[in-house]
């Protein structure tokens, strides 16, 4: 088993560091210069090429990454002398036009990502798969037909549709919500409430309905073999069979999805993040992609690679805890 | 004096704004309920889509981070408020005037008020305006304002205060008096010196080039007292500044609140439903999709429109065949609709039509039209006998640079037509929006011709023509003369008026100027863009103020009633 980790996270590794290879070769090869963006408006070119060397841009491209991936471990300084700037372990880089470093700055829009991605996830879990069991179970019925038509309509309507219509709705004409503005928990509990409640039901709306139809199909695939016929046959608690036989190697295919979609969430929801004026890590990448502050572009882009591979590899552990089957596999 | 990169980003959302009905020029754009009697007291908020570029103000330099500096710093000079007949005069600030010079204007001396102090009660001296001057001069933050830079002797090449010590040019004779030895005679000087770089920060008040940025130390009346970058910041009042010591600032509120990032449609969203604490909100600039929704009386009521001082224009590369050709260049301004230009950009509702390069909201600005059409729908017939005239009979292939930004593609698309009826065939050149600024000011990048806009620095001819037309303006890179126009007797012209004593004069001078340069039809104007924004029912004495760009004069805006 430990031997498998082990051999997942090295997997992980490399192509974290392909990753970086070509995403500092897009934002630093291939985009448009960071310097004009740093220089201002009395821009020369003297100005440019000292800018250069303290981004370090004037170096060979190979050093250049090695500058950068070592940055993650020891920090890096840039420039020399009373205005150098330390940015410390890791350090993912220092955007010059927000005058700070890159990683801080995530580090303070991830709370928001967070709180996102953990409610709407609650809520997507709890429909989606309850939604799914119902249909499977009431195959044909109105409920059935019922929860895949709200099902269809979460997958066909854009999510800043639904977003705006909602905040429309709730907001503008039934008065039930104040315009959100998000406050930590802490400071003022139904004020974050009310910031993330449309947040939370705009994502899970969208992502239940992938989940109800999987779950549903799967279930309904589970229901036909042979071991549930056994286990009903010999007599077992009708609820039991549902519950642990059914459903459960009915979810191993829902959590690979869930590992990735609630990864990505963490990454950023751009959309939502900015119709509901949530700055998170989405708004943050919405923001640098129209200040072109390319360190902060990067960074959110390898975070959010960092995370979708992390989740692999946990949803990939969590697999032989669900189904017994892979686990003798993984051994 | 290199605006263009902020600024002219600023335009391309400008391009997209407006409102019908009111004529351009009035400055402070009175907003029928918007205006009336403010009270001392409450939080007033502020809905923003983006954070401020820099709180250094040695760094941060366009009209929405000047204006909102003024809340916590203080300069030698600064622009009357929003609320005064004429905004846009310059009136002393931390100093007792406008500056002494000796005859020849190299020379300025200032004397600063008595109580004037920072956030933490140490008294504001002439050294700390001195240090606050070099330490915006090191290269690693001299990103904003330029006028130090350009106007102090020896400060091309000095290093800011960290590395070089003092700054020879500038004396403090006493704690009162400080005194600046320029590079060249500037009548304006009055005027430089309300630019943010000119902001004092403590001498021994363990300030690094990177230590205000986050956290400022204010000489207005309000402190930063929270700064969440992206997302809020907090003004709450600096108990040390002397409201008699101020003739600008009426500070009304007790705090601002900013909510930033929020998205545009949304804000506007909040400003119409004018619920709970928006009701003492303002906001930037408005959608022009949210211009239909604006019309009711109750929202016109509190709605505010003016013009935002800047020009939208076409410049034409005065070194490529044929636009060498004087003839050919006027061809084209004769042959451009611009009345289909202004549609493009929205229509009246959202720009006024530009003839003159300078706008209205400059001093000095000249109305006049040197290539009339009726209805500034064009003039091809016209167009095309000077074409004939120059031997270009068959017309001739042009290539125009432009971003892809909606508003500037609909621009450039009604430029194509209309020149085409001059048989001048205009192929589109469409460069990402993030790499425009950096081609179109790399003379040996850039092609024919290029859409862009100019904001002048103070609303004066000398921060505006001299940029665009002066020939030694032309750089290799970070251009701004991007016509590359090289004219002898422009050039010599505005040496000339560098060296007037009178403001007036030379106001009018550059005035003048602008009609001179147009003859040679280096650039055809095109638009003049519009700043409107809808306020909360209960804010009062909203003024829009033409020194920042349209936006909202924060230092006289405040609240008509407060809850107890």
């Amino acid at each position: 088993m430990l031997f498998y980790i082990l051999k997942r996270v090295a997997a992980g590794a490399i192509v974290l560091f392909l990753i970086t290879v070509f995403t500092y070769t897009v934002f630093f090869v291939l985009s448009p210069d960071p310097a004009y963006m740093i220089c201002g408006k009395t821009c020369t070119p003297d100005r440019i090429a000292d800018i250069h060397e303290k981004l370090g841009l004037d170096k060979p491209f190979w050093e250049q990454i090695w500058i950068f991936i070592s940055g993650l471990f020891v920090g890096r300084e840039y420039g020399e002398g009373v205005n150098a700037v330390h940015c410390t372990a890791p350090c993912l880089g220092y955007s010059f036009q927000t005058s700070q470093s890159v990683f801080e700055m995530i580090v303070q829009r991830l709370p928001v990502s967070a709180t996102l991605a953990v409610g709407a996830a609650v809520l997507w879990l709890l429909a989606g798969i309850g939604g799914g069991l119902i249909g499977a179970v009431k195959k044909g019925t109105w409920w059935d037909r019922g929860i895949m038509v709200v099902a269809l309509s979460g997958i066909s309507l854009p999510n800043y549709f639904v977003a705006l219509a909602l905040q429309y709705i709730l907001v503008v004409k039934l008065k039930w919500l104040p315009f959100p503005t998000a406050v930590p928990f802490a400071d003022d509990p139904l004020q974050w409430f009310q910031a993330y409640i449309m947040p939370w039901f705009v994502l899970a709306f969208m992502y239940a309905a992938m989940y109800t139809r999987l779950v549903r199909a799967n279930v309904i695939d589970t229901l036909g073999q042979g071991f549930i016929r056994t286990a009903r046959a010999k007599g077992l608690d009708p609820n039991i069979v549902m519950g642990k036989h059914a459903l459960r190697p009915a979810l191993t295919p829902a959590l690979t999805l869930f590992g990735m979609d609630f990864a990505a969430l963490l990454g950023g929801a751009l959309i939502t993040e900015t119709v509901f004026g949530l700055n998170g890590v989405g708004k943050l990448t919405a923001d640098s992609i129209t200040q072109n502050d390319q360190p902060v572009i990067m960074a959110v882009t390898l975070l959010a690679a960092a995370l979708v591979v992390v989740a692999n590899i946990v949803v990939d552990l969590l697999y032989s805890v669900l189904d017994p089957r892979v686990r003798v596999k993984a051994q | 004096m290199m605006k263009k990169r902020n600024v002219v980003l600023g335009l391309g959302l400008a391009a997209a704004l407006a409102l019908t009905g009111c004529s351009s020029g009035g400055g402070s754009a009175d907003g029928g309920g918007s205006s009336g009697e403010a009270v001392k007291g409450g939080t007033l908020h502020v809905l923003a889509t983006t954070d401020f570029s820099h709180l250094d103000p040695a760094q941060g330099w366009d009209g929405g981070v000047n204006n909102f500096y003024r809340l916590i710093y203080r300069q030698l000079t600064t622009f009357a408020g929003g609320d005064t007949d004429d905004p846009t005069e310059i009136v002393p600030d931390l100093a007792t005037d406008l500056g002494t010079p000796n005859e020849d204007n190299t020379e300025w001396t200032f004397t600063l008020k008595d109580d004037i102090f920072f956030q933490d009660g140490t008294e504001i001296t002439s050294e700390d305006v001195r240090f606050g001057v070099e330490r915006s001069l090191d290269p690693d933050i001299a990103v904003g304002s330029p006028y130090a830079k350009i106007l102090l002797e020896g400060a091309d090449d000095y290093e800011g205060v960290y590395k070089d010590g003092h700054l020879d040019s500038i004396e403090t004779p006493d704690d009162k008096t400080i005194v600046f030895h320029l590079n060249q005679p500037y009548a304006d000087f009055g005027s430089a010196v309300a630019q943010p770089v000119y902001t004092p920060f403590p001498v021994d008040g363990d300030v690094t080039t990177t230590s205000i940025d986050k956290q400022p130390i204010s000489s207005g009346p309000y402190v930063v007292s929270e700064y969440k970058p992206g997302s809020t910041i907090v003004l709450e009042r600096n108990e040390y500044w002397e409201p008699d010591s101020d003739e600008v600032r009426k500070a009304y509120p007790d705090s601002f609140v900013w909510t930033l990032g929020l998205d545009n449609s949304t804000i506007d969203e909040r400003m119409i439903a004018d619920q709970g604490d928006d009701k003492n909100a303002i906001s930037g600039i408005i959608l022009a999709s949210s211009l239909s929704r604006i019309q009711e009386p109750s929202i016109q009521e509190r709605t505010l429109e003016g013009l935002k001082g800047c020009t939208t224009y076409l410049a034409l590369n005065t070194t490529k065949e044929p636009l060498n050709d004087l003839k050919v260049r006027q061809a084209i301004s004769y042959a451009i609709d611009k009345k289909s230009v202004q549609t493009a950009t929205g229509g009246p509702a959202l720009t006024d039509i530009a003839n003159t390069m300078l706008p209205p909201t400059v001093k000095g600005h000249q109305d006049f039209d040197l290539y009339p059409s009726e209805n500034s729908e064009g003039d091809p017939e016209k167009a095309k006998e000077l074409l004939k005239e120059a031997g270009y009979e068959d017309g001739f292939e042009l290539s125009l640079d432009m971003r892809a930004v909606p508003v500037t593609q609909a621009q450039a698309e009604s430029i194509q037509e209309s020149l085409a009826k001059a048989n001048i065939d205009v192929k589109l050149n469409v460069v990402d929006t993030a790499k425009y600024w950096q081609i179109i000011g790399t003379p040996s990048q850039q092609t024919d011709a290029a859409i862009a806009g100019w904001c002048p620095d103070w609303p004066t001819g000398a921060t505006f023509l001299p940029p665009l037309f002066e020939g030694s303006q032309i750089f290799d890179q970070g251009n701004s003369n991007i016509a590359q126009f090289d004219n002898e007797e422009v050039n010599e012209r505005m040496a000339e008026i560098r060296k007037m004593t009178d403001v007036d004069e030379a106001n009018k001078a550059w005035g003048e100027l602008d009609k001179q340069i147009l003859e040679s039809a280096p650039a055809v104007p095109l638009t003049w863009e519009k700043a409107v924004t809808v306020t909360g029912s209960n804010i009062a004495n909203a003024h829009l103020h033409e020194g920042y760009s349209g936006g909202i004069d924060y230092t006289v805006v405040g609240l008509k009633s407060v809850d107890e």
